[in-house]
Parts: structure tokens; C-alpha cells; sequence
């Protein structure tokens, strides 16, 4: 009875999750079907139900295929140095505004690094095309010092570190948002008592702040753990070119390509699903983590 | 509308039964292949009527006006860049659409679109993927008409092609020999309606501005030492400023020479530079012993690339090749001396050269070898089909078969100065020589030898002749004998028409007037079965390879170990099978 009376008390809020589930089920859950596929030789118009069955045979495949180890390296390096990375900037960047005492200018700031947040990759990747380009706004620079024009985009070797380095441009301000929050959450009085007994402001950030906000850094990392096999589709793919495959294809270009220019719809699944797994573990792993190192839980 | 539909089914009753005793002869490949099982149903059910009298000719039908609207559904691809269309017009209404509607009752519903490439390309793996094709739909390349196919997702038009075919597109069909309908069967059923392009389509040639090249007074490139001369003078006198360009290369979308899979229309590639060199890097080469090469792997593709190569470093090749958005904007812009393509690359290809600069005088040159030869890979028939869908009702699949007529009878008579490419679901077909033949017959006309009014059989294959022929005279005014055509000599006023001559007049005056050497054909324009495993991987590895050693990121010396990986990583696979298809 009294379990009833609670489920109409807080239909609505039952109510409130439900775009939520639906939009989960209908992209998440439901095309789990498809991962039939990854042990198929598929072909659209005989479908899950006639497509001939070929057990392993596409892992097979995919793992003695060249590139297959290259693509996983460059997913790896260009994904984990992307989670630590935006994670040591926003920190830093968010106790140096903290440490700002002009109001109005530190929401300026904040405002400003916030921004590129909500450019799409399409559009910001022509625009670092451009400045990186031959006749851009680097170039130009280094010309007025004598240096020769370099082309950026082309170079195998810098690729990963424009890749990453624009990245982290884009989102820290946006990631610095967390700490922010936890930082207001610091007791003022810690502050004063430490200003009382003579700390300056270095002391008070190593002492105070950031063991304050310990916690909520830990859990960030480790929630980014389940990332570690996203590299950024969007901005790789939007960014790259034949050149620089080899530090820059990552496994969701590559199962891009793979599946829907070369029509290999059952080896990208494969890729896709294999992919999935590794994050899946990932996940798993950093959720306990999680709960026994900052005490947090999800379920 | 019940009664439409029943006398729809009476019409096409009789007329199967006429359509059924004109295919045994010229159109042989549809009927004695074996009959595919599950695709063709009810639809062929009408040739029972084998019995009927009599009925109209086919040729009514090809143009006929249906009594209700009918909509039809595509998906269409569309030019980024293109600017042609006028504000308020849309994929959906402009005067291609309006023109459909109007004269045959056929309303074109857009179901969306996509930018020209792999954006587009995407599009149509996804729909054939997930078994949701729109009535009707162009396949850019081969492979996705195949899956389509292979998945049973394509009407079976073997029939219905027999009854609404204008007498013009069963000739251009004819002309090809049976290549065309080759190319568009499956087990031996039609599939999809053809794109039958002009061979010249798949031969690159030099464009250079000839007034800049006699500014310098430099003499016509005909070699690559020719080419490189004249590039590198570019570089240094910078005749459009800091931002000359004295060569373009393949922009991000863009291919650095054509291969087997897309063996035509490259635009800003390398393919002469190739071609000079006796390579056909892309191309599945006959030895003439039984065993068949790889054109890329080649010594000569090599020395091509070394070459190239140092053009890059000199910096006469554009440095951003390859991470470009558009090659083409630069030479929109005039900021271009040289750059390789197809006929059309001139004139279609340029159209806002000659809007900023209308004395910009691009020309068009075959570049030979240093014996003298010209050399130049040949393309396959057309790899890009128009594809029904089988759920289509046979009302729709006769009407993309009838818009597939009237372009090919009135894109004369269009007003091309809104891009072609506008039109819904334009697939090409054009006899093999129809640029060839058209300068021929239109010079008859510059001379006086020959009336237009001789061209005026609506139902002559080459199209455009008629159309063409009324304005020759007056889009080149400056018509003399014996002598080449130059920028000043033409009347740019009617932009549509403009383009056109030039590039036939122009663009295409090297393969209508020099001897092609050596014409070297691929020995398959298609993926056979391993390839559509290891393609993509090997393709990769090739793209990767050799754009890097042009632009200096690796040297020459990585050819070698390309080679080697090819081989092992399924090359050598890919050639065994292909030399046992051959025997």
C-alpha cells in the first residue's frame, strides 16, 4: 500500500527520466542486435536471420590486418594523453582563477575559455586548417623571424600533438567548471584560520584547496578511464588526411572507412564491438576504483 | 485513380508483349544469362500477354505525362561549392524539378541530400545497410550497386527498360557494344539505368594560362621539362601575386591519379605526369604472358613519383595539396598557371575564372613523353548508375526511366548556366565520342559547310549537337581557319552555352585532334572477391604511401618497403586470383 502511494507520489519524476530511457533504448540498447553482425559475413538483404554465419573468422581477420595495431596505438596515445591532459588544465587553470579576486573579471575569463566548448569540430577544424596552414596565421609569424613556411596538417609527427593540443584548448575551460564548483565548496573559515596563523597564498592553495577538492579530481580521472578508447571522432576525422594515417587513424575513422565507404559492414563491427569490450572493462574497473578510492557510487 | 491504374496495367500489357519481341536481338545480355530467382515477382507476370495484337510504339511511352502527380523519392547528391543555383531555388524546386513536373506530371520529393563525395557515399551504404533505399538513387561507384544487388534491394528493369526507353537511349546503349548493359546487370537482369560517358572523360591533360605562359615568353608545354619550366617561372614572377599557385595538386577530396575503381574525372591530379612516364599507377595492367601487374608497383610509377616529388620541394607543386579544402577555388580565383584534368576541367570546370577574369586565357595540352608518345590510361564505360529501388511501384521505376530519357533528349535545350548537376538523379549517357564528334560537326558549321538545321533530328543520339549547332556561330565569333582558339575569339555572354564550347573547343582539342600512342585499358574495372575483403587496407596503405613521398615526408625509399607490404598483405592474393580469371 504504502509502496503505491510512493509510485503516484513521484510518477512525475519517473515521468522526467523517461526521454532519457527511451532515448537509451531506442540508440543504445536496440542496436546491440546489430553486434550479430561481428560474427556474420553480412549482407543487407538476407539480414541478421540469413546472413551466412562465420564465427571468429572477422576477429581473425581484423587482428592479422597491418594496420589494425597501428590504429589501437594511435587510439591509445591520442586518448590517454588527451584524459591526462584535460585533466591537469582545467586543475590548474581553475585554482588560478580561483586566486582571482576581481569578480566581474573572473567571469569574463571564464565566460571567454568557455566559448569553444560549443563549436562543433566541423566548423573550428577549418578554422585551425587555416591558421596552421601554409599561408596562415603561424606561418605568416614565423616568416617575419626568417623561418621558411611548414606545412602542418601534413606532418605525420606533429599531427597527434595538433590533435591534442586543440583539444584540450577547446574544453578545458568547460572541464574547469567542475573544479570550480567543488572549490566554492571549501569552508571560508579554513582560509581565515589559516591567514591567522601566517600562511600566504601558496601555503593556503597546497594546504587547503587542493586537498579539498582531492576528491572530486580523483573521480573525474577515473570516470575518464572509460574514454580511454574514444580519440575523438569528430575532430580527428575532421582534421586529417592520407598523410597522416599513421599517427593519426584512429579505430573510429577506421571502422568509418572501413564500414560505410567500403561497405565492410561486418569487419567494422567487429572493430566497433571489439572496441566496446575493452571500454566495457575499462568501466568496470574504474567504477571500482572509484568507490575505494573517493567513495563514490553510481548504483 | 483506380481507373489510371487499370489502364496503366492494359498499356503496359501490350506493350511487354512488343517489348518482348525487340530484346532477343540487340539487347542480347538481358536474355540469355540465367534468370535471377527472388527479385524479379508479379512485375514480369504481363509478359502472358505474349498474345496481344497490336499496341503503340515504344517511343510514346518513353515520354509519356502521367495523368496524377506521381512522386517520386531520391536522394541526391549536391556541390558544396556550387553557386549556380538561383536564391529560392532548392534541391527540391529548381527548373530541372519544375521542368519534370510540368511536362510529365513527375513530382521529385528530395528525401535528403548530401555533399558530393564521401559525404554522399556514406549516405547510400547506410540506406542500402539498413535496406531503406529512396525510390530512386545514384551509385557513384560500382560496389554499391553490386551490394545493392546482391541484396535483392534493386528493381528488376529488364523489362520495364524495353517499354519506356526512348529510341536515343537504346541507341547510346547500342553504341557501347553491350559494355553499358554489362555494367548495369546482375545474373544476368538490368538493374540500374547506366552512366555512358565520353571516353575522354578518363584522358588528363595540361591546362595552362597561355597568357601568362607568352608573358614570359615561354612556348607550349609538351613535356614534363616543359611543365616544369614553366611552373617554375610561375613561382618566381608570381603573375597573380603571393598567392600563385604555379601547379595544383589533389585537394583533401581528391585523388592523386585515377585508379581502376574510379577511372575518370580527376580533377587537379598527376595522371599526365604519370602517363609521361609510361605508369599507370591504379591500374590492373595485362603483362601479354598470362600474368598481370599492378600498375602502382611499377619502376616507372616510381621515377613519376621521384619527379614529383622534387616539384614539391622546389615548391612549384602547391604546398597544401592534400589538406586543401579546394584546388578548384584557387583556379576559380585566376591564382593557378597549370593544373591536370579531364576536357571538362575548362570551361564546366572553371566557370568563375572566367567570371572574374574574362581574359584569362586557359588552354588545354596533351603532354608526351620524351619520345614523343602520349601515353594515357582509358576509362570503363561509366561506373556511376542510377539505382531503383524494389519497393518502388512500377508506375515510379518507369518514371525515373522516362527522366532518365528526357535528360539525355533535352539536356541541349536546358539552360545549363544552373548547373546540370541540379537536374534529380542525373546519370550521363552520351555515345563514347560525342565531344569528338560535336567539335567535328560544329567546326562544319563554323565554315559553313554545314547547316544546324541537318542536326535537328530530335532523336539523334548526340543530343546536344542540334542545340549546340544554333549557337556555335555566336559564341565564337572570332572563328578562323587554321588556327587555335583563344579566350578573346569567344562571346561570353551566355555563360551556359559559353562553358560548353570551351570546353569542347578547348578542353577537349588535344584528344579530338592528337593521336593517342598508347591507350593502356584495366583489365578489370571492378572488385573481384578478394579485393572486397583487402581492399580497403591496401588502398589505405597505397594513399598513405605515396602521398607521403611526394610531399617529402618520406623518402622514395619507402616505395620499396610499400611494395613488399602489398604484396604480403594480400596483393600478391589479388593478382594470382585476377591472372586466374583471366585464363
Amino acid at each position: 500500500m504504502r509502496k503505491n502511494r510512493r509510485l503516484t507520489a513521484e510518477f512525475h519524476y519517473t515521468l522526467m527520466i523517461a526521454p532519457g530511457l527511451i532515448w537509451l533504448i531506442l540508440f543504445s540498447l536496440v542496436p546491440m542486435v546489430g553486434i550479430v553482425m561481428a560474427f556474420q559475413d553480412f549482407t543487407p538483404g538476407l539480414g541478421y536471420w540469413k546472413s551466412e554465419w562465420v564465427g571468429l573468422e572477422n576477429f581473425k581477420y581484423l587482428f592479422s590486418m597491418g594496420d589494425s595495431r597501428q590504429v589501437m596505438i594511435n587510439t591509445l596515445v591520442i586518448a590517454f594523453v588527451k584524459m591526462i591532459l584535460h585533466l591537469i588544465f582545467p586543475l590548474i587553470f581553475a585554482l588560478l582563477l580561483n586566486e582571482v579576486r576581481l569578480a566581474r573579471y573572473k567571469k569574463l575569463i571564464q565566460t571567454i575559455v568557455y566559448l569553444p566548448h560549443f563549436l562543433s569540430w566541423v566548423i573550428l577544424a577549418s578554422i585551425i586548417l587555416n591558421i596552421f596552414g601554409y599561408t596562415g596565421v603561424i606561418n605568416n609569424i614565423g616568416g617575419l623571424f626568417g623561418k621558411e613556411p611548414v606545412v602542418f596538417m601534413n606532418d605525420a609527427s606533429i599531427f597527434r600533438q595538433l590533435i591534442v593540443g586543440t583539444d584540450v584548448w577547446k574544453e578545458f575551460g568547460y572541464n574547469a567548471v567542475i573544479f570550480l564548483a567543488a572549490l566554492t565548496g571549501i569552508n571560508p573559515n579554513l582560509y581565515e584560520a589559516a591567514a591567522i596563523d601566517g600562511a600566504n597564498r601558496m601555503r593556503s592553495v597546497w594546504h587547503i584547496t587542493l586537498p579539498g577538492i582531492m576528491g572530486t579530481v580523483i573521480l573525474v580521472g577515473v570516470l575518464g578511464l572509460g574514454n580511454i578508447l574514444n580519440a575523438g571522432f569528430d575532430q580527428v576525422f575532421n582534421m586529417y588526411n592520407p598523410m597522416v594515417y599513421s599517427t593519426g587513424d584512429i579505430l573510429d575513422t577506421w571502422v568509418y572507412r572501413m564500414g560505410l565507404l567500403d561497405l565492410q559492414f561486418s569487419l567494422a563491427t567487429t572493430a566497433g564491438l571489439l572496441k566496446s569490450v575493452v571500454s566495457f572493462v575499462l568501466i568496470v574497473f574504474s567504477y571500482v576504483t572509484a568507490y575505494k578510492v573517493a567513495d563514490y557510487r553510481i548504483f | 485513380m483506380k481507373k489510371f491504374l487499370g489502364m496503366a496495367a492494359v498499356v503496359s500489357l501490350l506493350l511487354t508483349s512488343v517489348a518482348g519481341c525487340g530484346s532477343s536481338g540487340s539487347q542480347g545480355v538481358a536474355t540469355d544469362a540465367p534468370v535471377s530467382s527472388s527479385s524479379e515477382s508479379a512485375k514480369t507476370d504481363t509478359t502472358e500477354a505474349e498474345s496481344a495484337v497490336e499496341a503503340q510504339p515504344a517511343g510514346d511511352l518513353a515520354f509519356r505525362k502521367f495523368d496524377a502527380p506521381l512522386d517520386v523519392h531520391i536522394g541526391m547528391s549536391v556541390s558544396p561549392t556550387d553557386s549556380t543555383l538561383p536564391s529560392g531555388d532548392t534541391a527540391q524546386d529548381n527548373q530541372y524539378t519544375r521542368y519534370l513536373r510540368d511536362n510529365y506530371n513527375i513530382n521529385v520529393i528530395v528525401d535528403w541530400t548530401a555533399a558530393d563525395g564521401n559525404d554522399y557515399n556514406q549516405k547510400v551504404s547506410l540506406a542500402i545497410a539498413s535496406d531503406s533505399l529512396p525510390d530512386g538513387l545514384v551509385s557513384k561507384n560500382e560496389s554499391y550497386m553490386k551490394k545493392a544487388a546482391k541484396s535483392n534491394m534493386l528493381y528488376d528493369i529488364t523489362d520495364l527498360f524495353q517499354q519506356y526507353a526512348s529510341e536515343q537511349v537504346k541507341g547510346i546503349m547500342d553504341s557501347t557494344d553491350g559494355r553499358a548493359m554489362e555494367s548495369v546487370s546482375y545474373n544476368g537482369r538490368m538493374i540500374a539505368l547506366p552512366n555512358i560517358t565520353v571516353d575522354t572523360d578518363g584522358v588528363h591533360i595540361l591546362f595552362a594560362r597561355k597568357d601568362w605562359l607568352d608573358k614570359y615568353n615561354l612556348g607550349i608545354p609538351k613535356t614534363l621539362d616543359d611543365v616544369e619550366a614553366a611552373a617554375r617561372v610561375f613561382k618566381q614572377e608570381k603573375p597573380a601575386g603571393d598567392a600563385t599557385v604555379p601547379l595544383t595538386g589533389p585537394d583533401k577530396n581528391g585523388r592523386l591519379y585515377c585508379t581502376f575503381l574510379e577511372s575518370s574525372n580527376n580533377q587537379h591530379g598527376f595522371d599526365p605526369v604519370f602517363g609521361a612516364y609510361d605508369a599507370y599507377p591504379g591500374y590492373w595492367l595485362d603483362n601479354g604472358d598470362g600474368t598481370i601487374s599492378y600498375g602502382t608497383l611499377s619502376d616507372n610509377t616510381r621515377s613519376a613519383l621521384e619527379r614529383l616529388a622534387s616539384w614539391y620541394k622546389e615548391g612549384i607543386i602547391d604546398p597544401e595539396m592534400g589538406t586543401r579544402d579546394s584546388s578548384g577555388e584557387l583556379v576559380n580565383a585566376n591564382q593557378v598557371g597549370l593544373y591536370f584534368g579531364p576536357w571538362w576541367s575548362l570551361g564546366y570546370g572553371n566557370n568563375d575564372s572566367f567570371v572574374n577574369d574574362p581574359t584569362a586565357n586557359y588552354q588545354a595540352y596533351p603532354i608526351f613523353d620524351s619520345e614523343g608518345q602520349w601515353n594515357t590510361h582509358m576509362k570503363a564505360v561509366g561506373t556511376e548508375s542510377c539505382l531503383i529501388s524494389a519497393k518502388a511501384s512500377e508506375d515510379t521505376a518507369a518514371a525515373l526511366i522516362i527522366m532518365y530519357n528526357a535528360l539525355v533528349r533535352d539536356e541541349g535545350i536546358f539552360d545549363t548556366s544552373v548547373a546540370i548537376g541540379w537536374y534529380p538523379l542525373r546519370v550521363v549517357a552520351a555515345p563514347a565520342d560525342e565531344c569528338e564528334y560535336e567539335a567535328v560537326e560544329l567546326t562544319k558549321v563554323l565554315k559553313g559547310e554545314a547547316d544546324p538545321e541537318d542536326y535537328s533530328d530530335p532523336m539523334l543520339i548526340y543530343k546536344n549537337l542540334y542545340q549546340d549547332a544554333l549557337v556555335v556561330k555566336s559564341v565564337i565569333p572570332g572563328f578562323e581557319e587554321g588556327r587555335d582558339l583563344n579566350i578573346g575569339d569567344f562571346n561570353q555572354e551566355d555563360r551556359g552555352k559559353f562553358n560548353r564550347m570551351y570546353a569542347i573547343f578547348v578542353g577537349d582539342r588535344p584528344f579530338t585532334q592528337t593521336k593517342i600512342d598508347k591507350a593502356v585499358y584495366s583489365v578489370t574495372y571492378s572488385l573481384t572477391d578478394t579485393m572486397e575483403k583487402k581492399w580497403s587496407n591496401l588502398k589505405k596503405m597505397e594513399d598513405e604511401t605515396m602521398l607521403k613521398i611526394i610531399t617529402g615526408q618520406a623518402d622514395v625509399s619507402a616505395f620499396d618497403q610499400f611494395k613488399t607490404d602489398w604484396l604480403a598483405q594480400g596483393g600478391q592474393e589479388i593478382l594470382d586470383e585476377l591472372a586466374g580469371l583471366q585464363e
